[in-house]
């Protein structure tokens, strides 16, 4: 992403807290789409993936006083509500215990300096994606079941006919090679 | 998956905050991993760092546009906006509902009338609007598109989608970006859509119709065949 539609992203996140309400249909036209093709991924349903959409953007609206202090740049701020209320709610369908701190995990409060010094995204998303291709194909696809559709470790045991420690243990290790390749 | 040296108590705390970034921690291992959040705040800059790489790879989806009625259902839940049907019945009727507004909307429509007959009326100050007709090759479906204001009205006027199966649209700009998703065709009547932020209508835009499972694409990219496709033309 680029640093000016960053900034921009900010001013409309600290326009929102102040209960902007233009500020957040501005956030709201600049995100939704990218927001809601997460929902749709997760949960792989139109009409629930419409459903948590909204309730991703009336938590926005409520939690936008909180985003400052949280360390984390606006775009992955508005991307794990996201992410987060969909996995929630795939996990409330099959009635397994919600096994994310979502709330927690995404108003940790920050030391460290503002989003303003976070590294420049576009840059970190090619990184990203190289390091993915790095990893192997299996470990890449596990890695992005996770993230964009929820998977878990029981998942990816029944796909691979794996026993869960085992998958697990794998998964660590290609978790963290992806560390070491994206800190390089 | 063979076995390796066990990780470093480094490398298991990276573990773990990835994990918790992810999800993927249940029970009790869960709960100390959040409550460690709040005493450690290497650990929970170490979940952060995790969030941000992560994002990435939500960054790089196509978008999927939301129904127009999404925006409004936020606003209504918000109580920024009056939801349809929440006066009260029993309030009695507004002017205009009553005998004098008979008369005012007769005249409401002859000037409306009047406006239509004036030569070279003043269509352009709404922006020009679009239109396109998709037909499949055999026929069997035929799906309107309209747009007028940003918004795109799709109708589906013949042809259904198995029953497992739906119908998804897609707005493709001739500069070589990524087809964006504008949601699924309702079994019937007719759905609307605003366009994406950095959509540009025009005569070079082509709309598409692809056959997807249940819900729409998984990927957020057409998966199945597209069945019709057409550009826009001016209005």
């Amino acid at each position: 992403m680029k640093d000016s539609t960053k900034n921009q992203l900010e001013e409309m996140i600290a326009r929102t807290a102040l209960g902007d309400r233009d500020a957040f249909a501005m956030l709201y036209e600049a995100t939704s789409s990218k927001l809601h093709a997460i929902c749709v991924s997760v949960l792989k349903d139109r009409p629930e993936a419409e459903e948590t959409l909204q309730e991703v953007y009336i938590k926005i609206w409520q939690g936008a006083g909180r985003y400052a202090s949280n360390g984390l740049s606006p775009m992955t701020w508005l991307i794990t509500i996201a992410r987060n209320r969909a996995i929630d709610r795939l996990r409330a369908r099959t009635s397994r215990p919600v096994t994310f701190p979502s709330d927690e995990a995404e108003t940790l409060p920050s030391s460290e300096p503002g989003p303003e010094a976070a590294t420049i995204r576009t840059q970190e998303r090619k990184l990203l994606d190289n390091c993915l291709a790095e990893l192997g194909k299996d470990q890449a696809e596990a890695v992005r079941a996770i993230y964009l559709e929820g998977q878990t470790y029981a998942d990816l045991a029944a796909r691979l006919d794996k026993p869960i420690n085992t998958v697990r243990s794998w998964l660590r290790r290609s978790l963290m090679r992806l560390k070491d390749c994206v800190s390089q | 998956m063979t076995e390796e040296t066990p990780l470093t108590p480094e490398q298991e705390d990276d573990a773990l905050a990835a994990e918790l970034a992810l999800g993927l921690l249940e029970g009790e291992e869960a709960q100390a991993a959040v409550a460690r959040l709040s005493e450690d705040p290497a650990f929970a800059q170490n979940v952060r760092d995790w969030q941000e790489h992560l994002a990435g790879m939500a960054e790089g989806m196509t978008p999927v546009m939301a129904p127009a009625r999404a925006w409004q259902g936020i606003r209504e839940r918000l109580g920024h906006i009056a939801a349809p049907l929440t006066e009260d019945p029993t309030k009695a009727l507004p002017w205009w509902r009553g005998p004098l507004g008979v008369l005012a909307g007769l005249v409401a429509v002859a000037a409306i009338a009047v406006f239509l007959w004036l030569p070279g009326s003043m269509q352009d100050t709404a922006g020009p609007g679009y239109r396109a007709e998709l037909v499949s090759e055999d026929e069997a479906l035929r799906i309107a598109a309209l747009l007028e204001n940003r918004e795109i009205e799709i109708t589906l006027e013949q042809g259904a989608a198995a029953d497992d199966r739906d119908f998804e649209i897609w707005w493709i700009e001739s500069d070589g970006s990524a087809p964006v998703s504008l949601g699924l065709i309702p079994p019937s009547g007719s759905t609307r859509v605003g366009l994406p932020e950095d959509a540009t209508p025009g005569e070079n835009v082509q709309i598409a119709i692809s056959d997807e499972p249940k819900g729409g694409s998984p990927s957020g990219e057409a998966t199945g065949p597209i069945l019709a496709i057409a550009s826009l033309t001016r209005l």
